[in-house]
């Protein structure tokens, strides 16, 4: 336990540091720290599976804490938290089934089930209602009662103790770990795999002798541009070079390096060459429940450009990208400002800085990110194929519980 | 519509005849009383408004005159809705009841009512007890044909409690202890809904906004009230509401909580919308495409905040979900609504009287429900994996 304790201080401080960039790497190295919490943590013969969330939202409230801003960590959490449920609700639905057989059989285990003052219900209908305890609330299971259902597998399993199934219960045990330690190597997957997914569907998007435009570089958008290439699709490429930090440059090399025709421009450009372009495809780094997107600082400028010229704005982002929080204050809640070195020389202007005290009043202000409303945006392209932003709400039932939404 | 072309001319000769016809038939439409003696226009005022307008306080004389007529009806309808087994149960005083109290939706006091209606049936299968309460749904919704929370709310109370997965019982009293069960839930969800409301978009009022706000709807109310005890600093523009002034009794009680309010005429929401960063309002219902259905003047102003990038929020408990699909905004049950101008109307004067209209999706950014946050397309979907 101790060992996880200081795994979790190092990563915990690795993140309020800064030290790993990219959300796919956070996100790998978040899930990769859970699920050794998850392999190290005892859990007691009853009511597992909470044990389990306990923990890993205890460690989740920590990470989160240390770098709020990279959303990543947040979503990814909320992932093993929804495979723990999952699993739990399968493996008790599973022993209800199992034990529904048995009671046809046996009489006496008839009589202590109904002593417990179980209702006969068909597990089918129980696996329904405990189903719906995992979805997010709506009109159709508003009246399902949560207290209810939850309590039912539980009085079931302690219904199997007292039929002296104690061997049947510690295989139980073992197996929801296992379980979940499955769903969480499955995850790590996916997010490794993110990028040949969506890379798969390039073709479909990317024709003969068309004009793409992409501001920054993201490795994303590299693979999905060198997977239409392969397939022997010929296009241009316009690369704005996202300043301050200049990534469009080691984007464009390589772009030219693969082969494909590439032209540089500045940001500022970007406006007066959208006309010639037939599409717009930006890397995200993080996607909103309401479909709007968090992006590298100039892709707000480039979707209003390319509404305005109807271009088509398409988004890429991997599943670990998706946050089922609402932004209400995106430019200044889940952006950081960096150091302003990046943007202007520190000797050139020493006198005229603001330091606080002193002569100089010049502020310089560097924000990371930017955000895009999701009526900028035509498509989104993610590992389980293109989306519209109206549609992101469904994504986020499917991948996230409501319970977990406030960690 | 007819109306967009000249030939309306022509209509409205014929229309002039059909008024002695309707003069000798005892009108059944529910919500009117038949005035086509003293006043030309035969057309039903909605009830709904009539509710609201008497929890404020404000009487006209037209009011008058027809809630005197109103309550000759009345007694006719109490007869007519007794129930099977003859007991002097009436779902309609249940409701009226519940509805004197004017922080209680109209839809919340109908669903108790018919949660009454259960407590209260001598049915013995479950048959029985669905068509008693389809009866005293529709008695409710016939009250006013014209409110749609109140038709949603019926509509999704018969929906909830008489779902059969829940239903698998041999013994029917535990099925109706269930049944009954069930329906106060949906009360209790009901009357809770506006809290949970307002405590979802609370993190969506930050500190020195401006927020737009039409009409007095008691959910917004409450969401500004809970913004207000959590001590946040914002500033209120107040619609007036013509005709009802609601937006003036919105402003009273704003002020009494020390918020900073400033009144708006109807037509300076335009003029005003950009120091705004957001509006809100409420909804009398929210239909599968989205949209809204509120007092009259929400679209104007929705068209308004979307044209300067302003968003617009909807505060709306569930069950204020419809299976309605205007496509445009005669599409709507028209409920119509006394207008005082101040000034006798000259007699040739057409007079529009409608009381709300329609917001289609687009205009609107976000709807807060005791569901959560939800975009407009959202809604159909809930609608869907309930009704199918």
């Amino acid at each position: 336990m101790p060992d996880v304790q200081s795994m979790v201080a190092e990563f915990v401080n690795k993140l309020r540091k800064r030290k790993i960039e990219g959300s796919q790497a956070t996100a790998k190295c978040t899930v990769e720290l859970l699920r050794s919490v998850i392999s190290h943590q005892r859990v007691p013969h009853a009511n597992q599976a909470a044990a389990l969330i306990d923990a890993v939202k205890a460690v989740g409230q920590q990470l989160v804490a240390a770098n709020p801003v990279e959303l990543a960590v947040g979503n990814v959490v909320r992932r093993v938290l929804h495979i723990i449920r999952e699993e739990d609700l399968s493996l008790t639905t599973a022993a209800m089934a199992g034990l529904d057989l048995l009671d046809a059989s046996d009489d006496d285990d008839i009589d202590n089930c109904k002593g417990i003052g179980y209702p006969a219900m068909s597990a089918a209908v129980v696996a329904a209602a405990a189903r719906s305890t995992l979805r997010p609330p709506s009109l159709q299971t508003l009246l399902e009662g949560t207290p209810e259902s939850a309590t039912v597998p539980y009085t079931s399993s302690s219904g199997a103790d007292s039929e002296s199934k104690t061997a049947d219960k510690s295989s139980l045990t073992r197996k929801l770990k296992h379980d979940v330690i499955e769903g969480v190597n499955q995850l790590i997957q996916e997010i490794s795999g993110c990028h040949e997914q969506i890379a798969e569907q390039a073709i479909e998007h990317i024709h003969q002798n068309e004009v793409i435009l992409t501001l920054g570089s993201s490795r994303t958008v590299l693979e999905f541009l060198c997977a239409a290439k392969e397939k022997k699709r010929s296009f241009r490429v316009f690369v704005a070079e996202g300043a301050p930090r200049y990534q469009g440059h080691l984007l464009a090399k390589e772009l030219v390096a693969r082969g494909l025709q590439t032209t540089v421009i500045t940001d500022s450009a970007v406006f007066a060459m959208i006309s010639r372009v037939n599409m717009v495809i930006i890397g995200a780094h993080a996607v909103m429940a309401n479909g709007g997107v968090i992006g590298p600082v100039g892709v707000n400028m480039a979707a209003l450009a390319a509404k305005k010229h109807a271009v088509p704005f398409v988004v890429l982002a991997g599943s670990h990208k998706l946050c089922p929080l609402y932004p209400h204050n995106p430019e200044v809640l889940l952006n950081e400002l960096r150091s302003p070195s990046e943007l202007l020389d520190f000797g050139e202007f020493s006198d005229c800085l603001d330091f606080g005290a002193g002569s100089g009043s010049l502020q310089v202000v560097n924000p990371t990110f930017d955000y895009v409303p999701p009526n900028l945006v035509s498509l989104f392209i993610t590992d389980t194929g293109g989306h519209n932003p109206s549609y992101m709400y469904r994504l986020i039932a499917d991948y996230y519980s409501a319970d977990d939404l406030v960690m | 519509m007819w109306r967009s072309s000249a030939s309306f001319i022509l209509d409205k000769h014929l229309n002039n005849k059909p008024i002695s016809i309707t003069h000798s038939i005892d009108s059944p439409p529910p919500p009117s009383a038949s005035m086509a003696d003293e006043n030309p226009n035969p057309n039903p005022i909605s009830a709904y408004y009539e509710t609201r307008a008497a929890h404020h306080g404000i009487v006209t004389s037209e009011w008058l005159e027809q809630a005197q007529a109103a309550v000759q009806r009345y007694p006719d309808r109490e007869n007519s809705v007794s129930p099977v087994s003859g007991s002097p149960f009436s779902v309609i005083e249940e409701f009226n009841s519940w509805r004197q109290q004017p922080d209680l939706a109209e839809a919340v006091a109908a669903i108790r009512a018919l949660a009454a209606v259960i407590r209260a049936s001598e049915a013995t299968t479950m048959m029985e007890l669905e068509i008693e309460l389809k009866k005293a749904s529709d008695t409710l919704k016939a009250w006013d044909t014209t409110s749609i929370s109140l038709t949603a709310g019926c509509d999704l109370f018969m929906r909830y409690v008489t779902r059969t997965s829940a239903l698998e019982f041999e013994d029917f009293n535990s099925a109706k202890s269930r049944v009954l069960g069930r329906a106060e839930k949906f009360g209790e969800i009901s009357c809770k809904a506006r809290r949970v409301i307002a405590i979802l978009s609370q993190d969506f009022i930050f500190d020195g906004c401006t927020i737009l706000v039409h009409g007095f709807s008691r959910v917004v109310f409450e969401i500004l009230k809970t913004s207000a005890q959590n001590k946040k600093l914002f500033r209120v523009l107040c619609t007036e509401g013509r005709p009802d002034k609601t937006g003036v009794l919105l402003a009273k009680e704003l002020a009494k909580l020390d918020i900073p309010v400033k009144l708006l005429i109807d037509s300076a929401v335009a003029y005003s919308m950009d120091e705004v960063d957001m509006v809100f309002v409420g909804a009398d219902g929210v239909v599968e495409s989205g949209g809204i259905i509120n007092m009259m003047g929400t679209y104007q102003i929705a068209l308004v905040a979307h044209s300067m990038n302003k968003p617009v929020y909807v505060a709306a408990e569930s069950y204020k979900f419809a299976r309605l699909y205007p496509l445009d905004q005669k599409d709507l049950e028209p409920a119509l609504r006394p207008n005082d101008f101040n000034v006798p109307v000259p007699p040739k004067v057409e007079v529009e009287r409608s009381a709300r209209d329609y917001t289609p999706p687009q205009y609107l950014t976000l709807l807060f429900t005791d569901l959560g946050v939800l975009t407009p397309s959202v809604v159909s979907d809930e609608l869907i994996q309930l009704y199918l």
